[in-house]
């Protein structure tokens, strides 16, 4: 009965905070620039912070916006898995207004 | 009345007497992070404060209306960190919407209120003291004001400090380590204080 009550009560309270926390991201949704979701997933995703910034999505942002001018600022990064990847897909989306910010290696 | 002038009472104790982070040392992971910056010291502050007033008030009928009844008082540690990580990624999400300078400025020390202890202690102090609600509304309340307090004090000096001449040897943390112990050690002069 005891197992029966615990595994009910969580298992409630997790869907209630679950569905809680799916209401609150819809409803603060921040419009976001998809390129850096797309530059961090071609990081190594360590977070390790060899870069100078705090994790790869700092260091995806600042590729993205053209302030991080050298991907291989990414120590555990490897050229053909990461930083080609990137410099490819940074060359291949400009921004709206058709610049592009391609990082060197 | 009586219970009125308690509540209060129980406030000022827990914000000053038994200081959350200079007498019972919780919450010293954000203390020494943030508070090296006035702004973003009053906003933990104000993070930590919702979490905690927020915590406190979810779980309190969590554990006594839900846990005791069902027979399964133990879970309330899970139960408590389920609610406290819940509060802390809604303040995230709000904080990213409305004030994302600040959210960057807080960094990694804004989720880390998860496993912010002052939350959890509270929480576990109210259950494990069998206070009655008004009673574990004062200690979230005194907690918080003292943790908001405190950090904000230490965050004054650390701007100060950072202009003073300190030896070499003693530059940045370790002079704020310094600090944060005379500090505890002047709120240690309000021990004894009977209220």
């Amino acid at each position: 009965m005891t197992l029966l009550w615990s595994l009910l009560i969580l298992a409630g309270l997790g869907l209630v905070f679950g569905v809680a926390l799916v209401l609150f991201g819809v409803l603060f949704h921040v419009q976001e620039d998809e390129r850096i979701k797309e530059v961090e997933k071609m990081l190594p995703n360590y977070n390790c912070g060899a870069c100078g910034y705090a994790g790869c999505r700092q260091m995806a942002e600042n590729l993205v916006s053209g302030k991080e001018t050298m991907v291989s600022k990414c120590k555990p990064g490897k050229k053909d898995k990461n930083y080609d990847p990137i410099v490819a897909y940074l060359a291949a989306h400009p921004d709206p207004d058709g610049t592009t910010h391609v990082p060197k290696i | 009345m009586n219970y009125l002038a308690a509540f209060v009472m129980a406030i000022i104790s827990y914000a000053l007497i038994d200081n959350v982070v200079l007498s019972r040392f919780y919450g010293i992971c954000s203390f020494i992070g943030v508070g090296n910056k006035v702004k973003s010291s009053l906003c933990m502050g104000a993070a930590v404060s919702f979490v905690i007033i927020m915590a406190a008030a979810i779980c309190y009928p969590l554990y006594n209306y839900l846990l005791v009844p069902a027979g399964v008082p133990f879970l309330d540690t899970i139960a408590a960190i389920l609610v406290i990580a819940c509060l802390v990624m809604i303040v995230g999400l709000v904080m990213k919407k409305f004030l994302p300078g600040l959210y960057q400025s807080l960094g990694i020390y804004l989720p880390l209120i998860t496993t912010n202890c002052a939350v959890l202690g509270v929480v576990s102090e109210n259950i494990a003291s069998k206070l009655d609600f008004g009673m574990a509304m004062a200690n979230a309340v005194g907690t918080s004001a003292g943790f908001t307090l405190v950090i904000f004090l230490y965050a004054c000096i650390r701007v100060r400090l950072e202009a003073a001449n300190t030896p070499k040897a003693f530059k940045g943390v370790p002079i704020a380590l310094v600090t944060a112990s005379l500090m505890a050690m002047a709120f240690m002069g309000l021990q004894g204080i009977g209220v």
